[in-house]
């Protein structure tokens, strides 16, 4: 990393001539901020801090310099030719994406993963010993070609179908992301055109209304009453007031400057209804793209299941390769060929290794992302789907995940009453007493103090769900009032509005007046609202029950009362106040002022208080419960401020309504919050600033002493400390985000969360899943999916392990017997990517056995995907019965055709040697050798017959792992019946159909034959049963422990 | 523990903030202003931070490179000791109270589990003997049609030999001889009957009585037989080759249609192979060496021959000879198994 690299990654905003310079430049200062960030990323991976800083001087120049230093004019824009030239010197206007793996590497990937090397080295195995029959004898049988090309199509076949599904969900993602291509109003040649926003250059004049998204970085030109969203870019949910003033240094901080991505919320509707800004960066050049950058530095963790499956491969692996090894040893001396045991180790690597496993385990878990995707969850990454289910925490998102993202009216004080609002999804029903004079008086001046306004056409949409322009504030009290009230917008029109203060964080305060509706009465009403206590300042009277009443100090005490109680709430409280102004005064025609303010600022009447929260999801508290009682974390992290953080916290119940903060213990003591004994707390509200003085040791103390914890007033950046610090808890972290600035914490994450509906892409490209809803509540059943869907592939793994045994004995018994090759090596391979597939899908339909929400999330590095009693049991208890049974079915055949098993016994020199054409059986009679190679092929079908129908039996035990069958119903999963069909049907077709191909090495066998091993089956199924009543009786024993997988 | 822990240490962090009234005004409307402090705030620690923490990461280095010299310099004593613990606590554990007893438990179990399984495979073993009996295979379908095997047969369908060098040849009429002697006259006289020929030898009574068998002398063979000749004609180049049938249970030829030998050049000229000479002279089998019991009852069952004589064959060259069974029952065209009522050979005799 020399000194010159590190332009790369700086965050540099000068524009495209600075640029240049800084290319030259040594001013190590420049960097300091993100490259720093970026140093460390890679240095020290567990302390990261994403922070920023930039340099951008755009902010300072005037118009004049402006135009100069991007060669543009203001009011004619950029030349269409200038336009594409620039163009075509920084590429399009739009974050690029990460980079991708190249599709042929992925390709290659699942080449060689898992399994494919073994099979690969029995191909070329293959090709290695028919290479040395070649030499020796130029007519020796091509049976070794075929089966090396067999296992290699075998391994290139699953590949590629792997691909295919990865690529497939993969698909849905890019679709999902390229659904609204955005537009751009720009001025070029003169005229305003409508552009794509990718084809943005610097210099460019763009118009901005209320509602769009910024298209580039901009230098705002013309701006009034402009507010911005920058929670993407800040993580900060107010609305941040934009004009054309140069208001501080920082570019982050000052009025002048529009961020790509984020939202222009309003823009004062006159003089034009628009602001207008000069493009200033595109692209991966906007502070958004650095950012956005940034993600791909934080490593992508590697998901439990593949960690799980890895562990698994390396188990089968192990066991393939050290029996192989044993038995090639073992062959080698007891005086084999080493041709023969060459043959031998490709037939223990094939019978070992479960072909179709890995291809099983992808379509199990593309049927469960495809089944989340119908509850919302859209999964990117199809091992993310496990990954949810084994997750311990979650940090979430509070705005738009756990609330609504929609400031609802809560509560009202008037009349010395505090009166709840209905504040769910859809509230109807308002139940507050509203015959009361005052009410009258407050409604009027919500509807009238009120900017906010509904964008025409909507009438049909219900009130909720309309979209309004105006701030959050304003447009939940317009709801409200909507509710309440009755068309707001022919209220305000009867009640002409002559005068109008907006609200601004000086003032505190937003004022109208308005005539009013009422003929004879010809006084002004002057209406405000504003900053509870800054309003009583103003007022002299209150109005209790319609009638107005001298301020005195004890209802200026049961206003402080009520105003501390809604605060206390964790909810924004507004005072509202009213005057008429008398008409000797201010006569009909009399021109207010709003700069001089000719109008009376003192006296005023008091109304009433109104306080709005973003209520939580009406589903969100059930869900939490449910994470509760699944022994999953909920961390909820927030920009907020505290109080409001843990108002919704326990509204959620993330704070249980039992537990109690330190500070809460204090305040009920009424001692010093040092005091508190800190034991006695299990929640915390931990707020930005702390966690910031905060060493990781003391993060971790947090995170495990406290149970229930709330981070409030974070920025985005300190959500990857926090992930950080639960991972070193050996915690699953899922993590919720929606800003570019999230990105960082979604890909460290192990699984990232974006939102889909307020996601931004940058977002949604770093995280592993997308919610459509943005609901917590999704998330939860999606660790119920997750959950389900680990139970499952145990289910499917240990099914398919069991007959690796029932595969292998052969083999082993072929090798230290003698006995004729009972199962060969492409029947092997027939089972396993032919009768067993569809069962072992058929497993991931399986309910679950047990309310899995009940229990502990699994621990990543204990409770493993394969365990040992699974392998134990799979391998030594149920495969070593089902090859009991399937050799009782070859010898059934064999002793029935003539050759009893004594005679079997090192019998097989002689029945391979090709000249050997009258070999005697038991009964002297002589056999040909093509008679034995068909009596053999008649055994292989056989043993395969054998198998398939204990992995029946197999298939139905694995349904459950701990309860009766019964219990379970057989019969409550149809897929399960229809698994045992195809594998009856496969079977059928093998025998039967192809019987007279002898390439496939299966015959005709007598219908008899396939009832041999039913008894086997039964005691297979009894078996498990027993296994299971044990595990049952007696939980925690021996049993319980090394039997239950 | 971990209580104890938190309670000796200092406090965690400061519980410093207090919620004013205003305060949530301001969260409303300066959360900017307070973001900015912190912002700018952070950047600054950020980066003192950054020079200390390389600095921190050094130091921790070196001390961790002086614990491993340390801990490589420590006696070993320690992580035997350790070993022996382990060691000592799977033998007795004295927590669980259970000593080898664990190992012993899961052999014990294991035990009786697969001796539960070898029974129940025995079983089924003794039920398969039960149903099949072991005078007749219960199934032949797979052993028929029969197939054929030559005699002298030594790795190799090709009989390449010299006739003035009797190196060449002389192995086969050792092999012959061999295979004759359980054919010689004496023998069969004294161990088996003359039957009737022209009709089978049905032997009716129970399945375990044992079989007699007919004879099949050697000297059917005539001037195969050796005992004229006992070059087997391969000192004159005109080779006597026999053909054996393979042995079926139950097998029955049709009844007056004996199976029939017949020999021709397979690929070339037909003319190759001059005359042949078969002895029996009917080139068949008769019926009265069906059928055949199985090896338990019938243990002196001597499979009947055919003899061919090669007694003009074009010399120097390799010659491919074709013999094939013919009789009703028969298939001799089965394409995969070439030994399945025919057998080919190549002659290939060098003056």
């Amino acid at each position: 990393m020399g000194q010159k690299t590190p332009q790369i990654y700086s965050v540099e905003l000068n524009g495209a001539k600075d640029m240049k310079q800084t290319d030259k430049g040594d001013d190590k200062d420049k960097y300091r901020g993100l490259w720093s960030t970026c140093l460390e990323l890679r240095k020290n991976h567990h302390k990261e801090h994403v922070t920023k800083e930039i340099d951008l001087d755009d902010h300072k120049l005037s118009n004049k310099e402006l135009e100069n230093k991007y060669h543009t004019n203001i009011v004619t824009g950029l030349s269409s030719t200038q336009a594409a030239e620039l163009l075509a010197r920084d590429g399009p206007n739009a974050l690029s994406p990460p980079q991708e793996t190249p599709e042929i590497i992925k390709f290659l990937k699942q080449m060689v993963g898992g399994f494919s090397i073994l099979l690969w080295v029995g191909a070329i195995l293959c090709w290695i010993a028919y290479g040395i029959q070649f030499s020796n004898d130029k007519s020796s049988s091509l049976d070794n070609v075929y089966l090396g090309t067999v296992l290699a199509l075998v391994v290139i076949l699953t590949g590629i179908f792997a691909y295919y599904q990865e690529a497939k969900s993969t698909n849905i993602m890019a679709s999902f992301s390229k659904m609204i291509p955005q537009q751009a109003l720009v001025i070029r040649d003169s005229e305003k055109k409508i552009i794509p926003a990718e084809q943005l250059v610097v210099g460019d004049i763009v118009e901005i209304k209320g509602g769009d998204q910024i298209p580039a970085d901009i230098r705002l030109l013309f701006a009034q009453g402009c507010k911005v969203d920058n929670s993407s870019l800040t993580g900060e949910s107010e609305p941040q007031p934009r004009s054309c003033e140069f208001t501080h240094d920082n570019p982050l901080e000052t009025k002048n400057i529009g961020f790509y991505s984020t939202t222009c919320l309003e823009v004062s509707i006159s003089p034009v209804g628009t602001a207008t800004g000069m493009v200033i960066n595109t692209g991966d050049r906007t502070i958004i793209g650095h950012i956005a950058s940034l993600a791909s530095g934080v490593g992508n963790e590697k998901t439990p299941i593949a960690t799980e499956i890895e562990h698994f491969v390396h188990i089968v692996a192990g066991v393939a390769i050290s029996i192989g090894v044993l038995f090639f040893i073992i062959a080698v001396s007891m005086k084999y060929r080493v041709l023969d045991s060459i043959i031998f180790l490709i037939g223990i690597i094939v019978a070992n290794v479960p072909e179709g496993l890995l291809a099983t385990v992808t379509v199990t878990l593309s049927l469960t992302a495809k089944r989340m995707a119908k509850k919302n969850c859209l999964v990117k990454n199809l091992e993310a789907v496990e990954t949810l289910g084994s997750t311990s925490i979650i940090c979430s998102d509070k705005t738009g995940t756990l609330t609504q993202n929609r400031m609802t009216v809560a509560h009202l004080w008037f009349d010395n009453q505090i009166f709840m609002a209905d504040t769910s999804e859809d509230h109807f029903k308002q139940t507050f007493d509203q015959s009361s004079g005052t009410w009258a008086s407050l409604s009027k001046i919500i509807t009238l103090c009120n900017r906010a306004e509904f964008r025409p056409g909507q009438e049909r949409v219900p009130i909720m769900k309309r979209v309004v322009v105006g701030d959050a504030s304003e447009t939940a009290l317009l709801k409200f009032s909507e509710v309440v009230l009755g068309d707001v917008m022919e209220i305000r029109k009867r009640n002409h509005k002559v005068a109008e203060i907006p609200f601004n964080s000086t003032n505190k305060f937003q004022l109208s007046i308005h005539k009013t509706d009422d003929p004879t009465d010809k006084r002004f009403l002057m209406v405000m609202k504003g900053a509870p206590e800054k309003i009583l300042e103003k007022c002299s009277t209150i109005m209790v029950n319609g009638q107005e009443q001298p301020l005195d100090q004890s209802t200026a005490e049961a206003f402080y009362t009520a105003y501390m109680e809604l605060g206390g709430l964790g909810e924004r409280v507004l005072g509202f106040c009213h005057l008429y102004l008398s008409a000797d005064e201010f006569p009909e025609t009399y021109s207010f002022d709003v700069d001089a303010m000719n109008f009376p600022m003192s006296n005023l009447c008091f109304v009433g208080l109104l306080s709005m929260i973003d209520p939580p999801r009406s589903t969100v508290p059930d869900a939490i419960t449910k994470c509760r009682s699944a022994g999953i974390k909920v961390i909820m992290v927030t920009g907020d401020h505290p109080i409001t953080a843990k108002a919704i916290a326990k509204s959620v119940g993330i704070i249980s309504a039992n537990s109690e903060t330190v500070e809460d213990i204090a305040k009920r003591l009424n001692i010093a919050v040092e005091q508190v004994n800190k034991q006695d707390a299990k929640a915390v509200v931990v707020t930005g600033m702390e966690l910031k003085d905060m060493s990781e040791d003391q993060l971790d103390e947090v995170l495990t002493s406290y149970p229930e914890i709330v981070f409030a007033r974070t920025s985005p950046q300190q959500k990857l400390i926090i992930v950080e610090g639960c991972q070193r808890q050996d915690a699953v972290v899922a993590v919720t985000g929606d800003g570019v600035n999230d990105s960082p914490a979604l890909k460290k994450a192990d699984i990232g969360i974006a939102m889909g509906i307020a996601g931004s892409d940058a977002a949604k490209n770093a995280a592993d899943m997308v919610l459509l809803d943005d609901n917590f509540a999704s998330i939860v059943t999606g660790v119920e999916e997750g959950r389900l869907i680990f139970d499952n592939l145990k289910k499917t793994i240990a099914y398919t392990l069991t007959k690796n045994i029932a595969e292998l004995c052969p083999f082993l018994i072929y090798i230290i017997v003698g006995v004729p090759l009972p199962l060969g090596t492409i029947t092997i391979l027939f089972i396993d990517l032919g009768t067993d597939i569809v069962p072992s899908i058929a497993l991931a339909y399986e309910k679950a056995e047990s309310d899995i929400m009940n229990r502990k999330p699994r621990h990543k590095k204990k409770d493993r995907l394969v365990n040992k009693p699974l392998a134990v049991y799979s391998y030594l208890h149920i495969g070593l019965m089902q090859s009991l049974g399937a050799f009782l079915v070859y010898f059934t055949v064999y002793a029935q055709e003539g050759f009893r098993p004594s005679t079997l016994i090192n019998l097989r020199v002689e029945w391979e040697k090709d000249f050997v054409n009258n070999l005697e059986d038991s009964y002297g009679q002589e056999w040909t050798r093509y008679q034995r190679k068909y009596l053999e092929w008649t055994g292989y079908t056989a043993f395969f017959i054998g198998i398939m129908i204990q992995q029946i039996a197999d298939l139905i035990i694995r349904k459950t792992r701990k309860n009766s069958i019964f219990q379970q119903g057989l019969f409550r999963n149809k897929v399960i019946w229809v698994g045992i069909a195809s594998q009856i049907i496969i079977a059928l077709i093998l025998s039967y159909g192809l019987g007279s191909i002898t390439a496939l090495n299966f015959t005709m066998l007598r219908p008899q034959y396939w009832f041999v091993a039913v008894p086997h089956a039964f005691l297979i199924w009894v078996y498990d049963e027993v296994r299971k009543l044990f595990i049952r009786l007696y939980p925690g024993s021996w049993w319980d422990k090394n039997m239950y997988y | 523990m971990r209580r104890q822990l938190r309670s000796r240490r200092a406090p965690v962090f400061p519980h410093s903030y207090r919620y004013r009234l205003d305060d949530q005004d301001e969260v409303n409307q300066n959360y900017l202003a307070d973001e900015e402090e912190e912002a700018e705030e952070e950047a600054r620690v950020m980066v003192v931070h950054n020079l200390e923490e390389e600095e921190e990461e050094d130091e921790v280095k070196e001390e961790e490179e002086k614990n491993e010299e340390e801990g490589q310099g420590q006696p070993t004593s320690n992580t035997w000791w350790r070993k022996l613990q382990i060691m000592n606590e799977y033998l007795w554990d004295p927590e669980k109270r259970m000593s080898l007893a664990r190992t012993g438990l899961i052999l014990v179990i294991y035990f009786f589990f697969y001796a539960s399984l070898a029974a129940v495979i025995t079983l089924c073993m003794y039920t398969l003997f039960l149903t099949i009996g072991p005078y007749m295979p219960t199934f032949t379908e797979r052993v028929k049609p029969p197939g054929v095997m030559i005699r002298p047969f030594a790795h190799s369908l090709n009989f390449n030999f010299n006739v003035s060098e009797p190196d060449t040849w002389q192995h086969y009429v050792i092999s012959l001889n061999g295979f004759l002697q359980g054919y010689n006259d004496s023998l069969q006289e004294e161990m088996n009957i003359d039957c009737p020929p022209g009709q089978y030898f049905i032997q009716d009574g129970n399945e375990d009585e044992d079989k007699k068998a007919c004879q099949f002398k050697r000297s059917f063979l005539k001037n195969c037989s050796g005992l004229e000749d006992p070059t087997f004609g391969y000192s004159t180049g005109q080779p006597c080759i026999l053909l054996k049938m393979n042995r079926i249970v139950g097998f029955r030829p049709e009844l007056g249609d004996p199976v029939k030998v017949s020999c021709k050049v397979q690929r070339g000229d037909e003319n190759d192979i001059r005359s042949i000479n078969y002895y029996p002279e009917s080139a068949s089998f008769d019926l009265r060496y069906y059928p055949y019991y199985g090896k338990m009852t019938h243990v002196n069952y001597t499979s009947p021959l055919v003899a061919m004589h090669f007694t003009d064959v074009v010399k120097n060259q390799a010659v491919p000879v074709q013999c094939q069974l013919k009789g009703k029952g028969i298939i001799n065209d089965v394409i995969n198994d070439r030994f399945v009522g025919r057998i080919i050979f190549t002659l290939n005799i060098e003056t």
